[in-house]
């Protein structure tokens, strides 16, 4: 087993808990433990929007600062932190190249790390779960399969965060390819479509829910006109705009047809047949599992 | 000793290594408990409450003649500090039906209840002179008893309840306290108190002094301020009417003879305000802050015994206030904290007290009474204390004990306030021990009450340690919080009860006069005035405090 | 007896006074005169009335402290804060459930919570106040009650959070909720009041109290004691 921080956000203790359980078990089969620091914190995101220049850091270094205990204490085998939320995975690690590259917001961030007992150095590396699968190999996970998703039509949504901006993102972030090839390794056919890095509308979810019905409209309808089965996500806030938010949807689109939104580990719990436990299909609206059993993939 | 820094003075070095050398050899042992004769003998030769020439008897009102400490006598043989021809009692300023005065754990409680019994928040009024919750209620630490183990009984906590009171206690009040005891804690859980418990869920629970079972339930060493805080919540929630720094100064009473009300004092404006209630409780808490016998107190800025001379001049009972509670183990060192509360749980957990020599001298679990009584007779009739630079006399509470028995981390974990509050002024008390000496803890007696929180005087209620009759001569730990839920939850449930069918007359402050004549005619010719309402400390009343302990 | 402490010089709300150097802020405030009626408690650590800000001579740090559990030094400048304008949510705890987004639902102003540490560095009981904030973001009651159960209320945290969170408050609801639906009660306490509704134990008690004092005191002696 390699023990690699983990680093999960509050989303995925509470709305995205279907997203901690199937990556948790699944990166158990490939051989990972996922190492949860014992003290951590907002990633800081809401701040990253705010103009403040310093204080919107604090949160995502005192984690990063975390993971460097951890790490120190000799609990985790690298000096790496595994996020799953792209909002968490995105605001940990803009702050981190802040750090990193701007030595005057180094020392105001520093100075304003109240009561901790060593300085933060730098040197944690922030990865998204999906580039540490994709370091671990394809094959590897192709290995793991025992339950192929033959015969299921995917579309891989990225949304903004895990590509954007430049330098930040898990790939490249105008031909992104790594979904399709994590998907097409447990066996699904992936579906291409013009809107997989659009917007979801992100936390409009919470004062302009007409804007999100409107972006998740284009978004799932584009994607179902692919031939879509389902949509296939990597961030709760992504998840819950397009997913159990397709009710906000249907009330402004009479016509529209819901579509089943996962995420990626859901299906690679499928795929390894982990059981509906590690899969937890009961956190997701629409339910994807009528479609699944029809598809053959799950059991009655 | 080496290897941490001592928070104490380097001469008390010989004395702690003697502590540290003998305890090992201590750990498992204990020192006999006292027979019946033995414990007369030391109350009466060490006790203050056998000081006689401490008391004189009161020369005024319908308790004439009781004998009572000076400090005591002298609030009651008092004027008022209101003069009844400057009240205006006929402009009202608060009009309800339940009035509460005090808003400890039994003011709060009384709220509560009274709430349930149907009358509405606007309708009931806490009047508190400091802000709610101020109280020794909070300040409780070590636990509440109450006998809900499998192997204990109302029955039985009834036995060491009556034995620990010397026989004194009313029988009544006790058996309404036993048989309510696991109602209280039920009533607890309900409201999200969380007790410390086993890993069965089961509750943890400790020995008390006087205690035949274990029966003391806590929630670390915060446990008043656990109850307190969540009473407080509660009132909050349900928008109970409250208004702080408002001291109730004296009772109004109408032309049928029952209280009515309150003449209130606001201490921002200094203006007078006249409550008028249907029901009154009274649940002002204690004296400490009297400095009974100038010995330092455990107790809470505003327990100046408002209640027992409001209650006193209004006609009301007053029993056992001859009987005062010094608990064994206040801090004598360091200086800042002197008097402070050191819980009885700690011996309850395993610390043990001992001499200058490191020798055992006094089972540790004796009732409170005859454990502080031996702790006087170690440092003042055996000469075997450690003095303070301050030239105080204390004897060490070996605290080390308990993490030894216990197992390490418990000391952090049960004693959090207490290691704490040493921690701040440099003692680790996982690895020294405190120096202890007796200190004022507990008002035994006061206003007498019946099983339903009625006074002698009717409308008047009262409930919590302004009352007298519960515990008889001496309290046992951990039964003064219970004590405070049991008849504070009667007191307002028959508030209520009373307030809904009560008509108040013409109100007046005649019985201002009538305790005006008394005076005279009891030959008391006095300038105090009372209720004292806060204590003094101001200028070089600071240090004098701080060194008459002497 | 003298007080042979040496002299300091203090700064109460900006007025200057020399007391002896090994009083607490409180007393050294009596000294110089001050009659308190808003800013003392129990005078003991714990009630939280004593909140106190200062400021240190020659230093730019603002720290906090319970004015009663903390010793004068020379320089210090000192302003109680003995309330805070906090808000405080109405809720009716029967009709709660300890659910992830309990909290925030009562205190949505938590997800303001930037992680500076302000609060913990503020706090007079060392409680580790942000990381019981964060807990209860997140909804872990569990860690937001166990790590906040220390708290007095004294208001510091609430007083120094730049996103104007009352943590206090936060934790409050957490240990209540906790206690209520995830500790819950114990069953022994709930038999044993259903005995004591039977009258189970009515007829011990009314035996001894119709003893006399020395058939009493004979039981009392020679009663049975189970402390282990």
């Amino acid at each position: 087993m390699t023990r690699l921080a983990y680093y999960p956000g509050c989303t995925l203790k509470t709305n995205a808990k279907n997203f901690e359980d199937s990556t948790i078990a699944t990166a158990e089969k490939l051989g990972i433990e996922l190492v949860e620091p014992e003290r951590w914190n907002c990633c800081g995101t809401v701040h990253s929007l705010s103009t403040d220049d310093v204080m919107h850091h604090l949160a995502p270094i005192r984690n990063l600062l975390r993971v460097e205990e951890l790490s120190n204490a000799g609990e985790v085998d690298s000096k790496q932190v595994v996020t799953l939320c792209a909002m968490c995975y995105n605001t940990l690690k803009r702050s981190n190249m802040v750090f990193n590259e701007d030595s005057d917001r180094k020392k105001k961030i520093r100075d304003n790390m109240y009561k901790e007992d060593i300085e933060y150095s730098g040197n944690v590396e922030v990865l998204h779960h999906l580039e540490v699968l994709r370091e671990m190999g394809w094959d590897k996970v192709k290995e793991a399969v025992a339950n192929p998703l033959n015969g299921l039509k995917v579309a891989p949504y990225y949304g903004c965060l895990l590509l954007r901006p430049r330098g930040i993102g898990v790939d490249d972030t105008d031909d992104p390819t790594i979904m399709e090839d994590m998907l097409e390794a447990l066996g699904a056919e992936t579906v291409g479509f013009a809107y997989s890095q659009k917007c979801c509308g992100s936390y409009n979810a919470v004062h302009m829910k007409e804007v999100v019905a409107d972006l998740a409209h284009k978004i799932l309808k584009q994607a179902e006109e692919a031939g879509a089965d389902m949509l296939v996500t990597a961030c709760p806030l992504c998840e819950y705009n397009l997913g159990p938010r397709q009710s906000e949807v249907e009330k402004r689109y009479p016509v529209f047809k819901s579509i089943p939104v996962v995420y990626f580990t859901q299906l690679m719990a499928l795929a390894f047949s982990l059981g509906e436990e590690a899969a937890a299909f009961t956190g997701n609206k629409p339910d994807p599992r009528p479609l699944l059993r029809d598809k053959g993939l799950l059991e009655e | 000793m080496s290897d941490y820094e001592s928070g104490y003075p380097d001469y008390m070095r010989e004395s702690l290594e003697k502590v540290a050398a003998t305890r090992a050899s201590r750990v498992g042992k204990s020192f006999k408990a006292m027979t019946a004769e033995e414990k007369d003998k030391i109350l009466r030769d060490f006790h203050p409450d056998w000081k006689m020439d401490q008391k004189r008897g009161l020369k005024v009102g319908p308790s004439k003649g009781q004998l009572m400490p000076h400090e005591v006598v002298d609030i009651l043989e008092a004027h008022s500090i209101i003069k009844p021809e400057d009240i205006d009692l006929s402009s009202i300023d608060y009009d309800i039906d339940v009035l509460i005065i005090g808003a400890g754990g039994a003011g709060l409680s009384a709220a509560i209840l009274a709430h349930d019994s149907g009358i509405g928040p606007d309708k009931i009024l806490i009047v508190q002179k400091l802000r709610l919750g101020d109280a020794n209620s909070k300040m409780s630490q070590g636990g509440i008893q109450a006998a809900d183990a499998p192997n204990d009984s109302p029955t039985i906590h009834y036995l060491d309840i009556i034995g620990g009171g010397h026989y004194e206690n009313k029988p009544e009040l006790v058996e309404a306290m036993v048989n309510d005891g696991p109602d209280v804690i039920k009533w607890h859980e309900e409201l999200g108190v969380l007790y410390d418990k086993l890993e069965d869920g089961t509750m943890q629970l400790a020995p008390g002094g006087g205690t035949s079972r274990l029966r003391m339930h806590s929630c670390k060493d915060y446990t008043g301020m656990e109850i307190t805080r969540i009473l407080m919540d509660e009132v909050l929630n349900r928008q109970i009417g409250y208004v702080e720094f408002t001291s109730a100064v004296e009772f109004v009473m109408d032309d049928k003879g029952q209280v009515a009300g309150a003449v209130l004092f606001d201490m921002d404006s200094d203006e007078y305000k006249i409550a008028r209630a249907k029901s009154t409780i009274l649940a002002t808490g204690g004296f400490g802050r009297l400095h009974i016998q100038s010995f330092e107190t455990t107790n809470h800025y505003g327990a100046t015994g408002d209640g027992i001379i409001m209650a006193y001049r209004a006609g009301a009972n007053l029993i056992h206030l001859d009987s005062t509670q010094f608990h064994p183990t206040g801090s004598a060192y360091p200086e800042q904290i002197v008097g402070q509360l050191c819980t009885e749980k700690l011996r309850g957990r395993g610390a043990q007290p001992v001499n200058v020599d490191g020798e055992l001298f006094v089972y540790p679990l004796e009732t409170r009474d005859v454990e502080a009584s031996a702790l006087i007779r170690e440092c003042f009739g055996r000469e075997n204390g450690v003095t303070t630079p301050s030239g105080m006399k204390g004897v060490w509470l070996d605290t080390p004990l308990i993490d030894i028995i216990n197992g390490e981390g418990t000391i952090e974990r049960e004693f959090a306030a207490m290691f704490r509050n040493y921690n701040k002024f440099g003692i680790d008390i996982r690895k020294e021990p405190m120096l202890v000496f007796p200190t004022l803890h507990y008002q035994n007696g006061g206003v007498e009450i019946n099983v339903r929180c009625e006074t002698s005087v009717p409308g008047l209620f009262a409930a919590g340690e302004v009352c007298g009759g519960v515990h008889g001569k001496n309290r046992l730990m951990g039964n003064s919080q219970l004590d405070l839920y049991v008849f504070g939850r009667r007191a307002g449930k028959a508030g209520a009860e009373r307030a809904k069918t009560t008509k108040i007359g013409k109100l007046n402050l005649d019985h201002l006069k009538r305790y005006e004549k008394g005076l005279k005619e009891g030959g008391v010719e006095t300038t105090r005035k009372s209720p004292m309402l806060l204590p003094e400390y101001r200028g070089e009343k600071t240090l004098e405090h701080q060194l008459k302990l002497l | 007896m003298e007080n042979n402490a040496e002299i300091v010089t203090i700064y109460v709300m900006g007025k200057k006074h020399n007391v002896p150097g090994d009083l607490t802020i409180m007393k050294a405030m009596e000294y110089a005169g001050h009659q308190f009626t808003r800013g003392a408690g129990c005078r003991g650590g714990y009630c939280g009335a004593c909140a106190t800000l200062y400021r240190k001579k020659g230093s730019y740090k603002l720290e906090g402290a319970l004015a009663c559990q903390k010793i004068v030094e020379d320089g210090m400048y000192i302003a109680q804060i003995p309330f805070n304008p906090a808000e405080k949510t109405t809720y009716s705890l029967d009709e709660l459930r300890p659910d992830a987004n309990t909290i925030l639902e009562y205190y949505p102003e938590l997800s303001r919570c930037l992680a500076c540490n302000t609060c913990t560095k503020a706090c007079p009981q060392d409680i580790m106040v942000m990381d019981y904030v964060q807990a209860s973001l997140r909804g872990d009651i569990e860690q937001a009650a166990k790590l906040s159960f220390d708290c007095i209320s004294c208001g510091l945290c609430a007083v120094r959070c730049p996103a104007e969170i009352v943590p206090y408050n936060v934790g409050q609801l957490a240990r209540r909720l906790y206690a209520r639906y995830v500790d819950g009660p114990s069953q022994h306490v709930l038999d044993r009041v259903k005995e004591v509704e039977e009258g189970k134990f009515d007829e011990g008690i009314k035996e001894l109290k119709n003893m006399d004092k020395a058939a009493l005191q004979e039981r009392y002696e020679t009663r049975e004691k189970i402390l282990e």
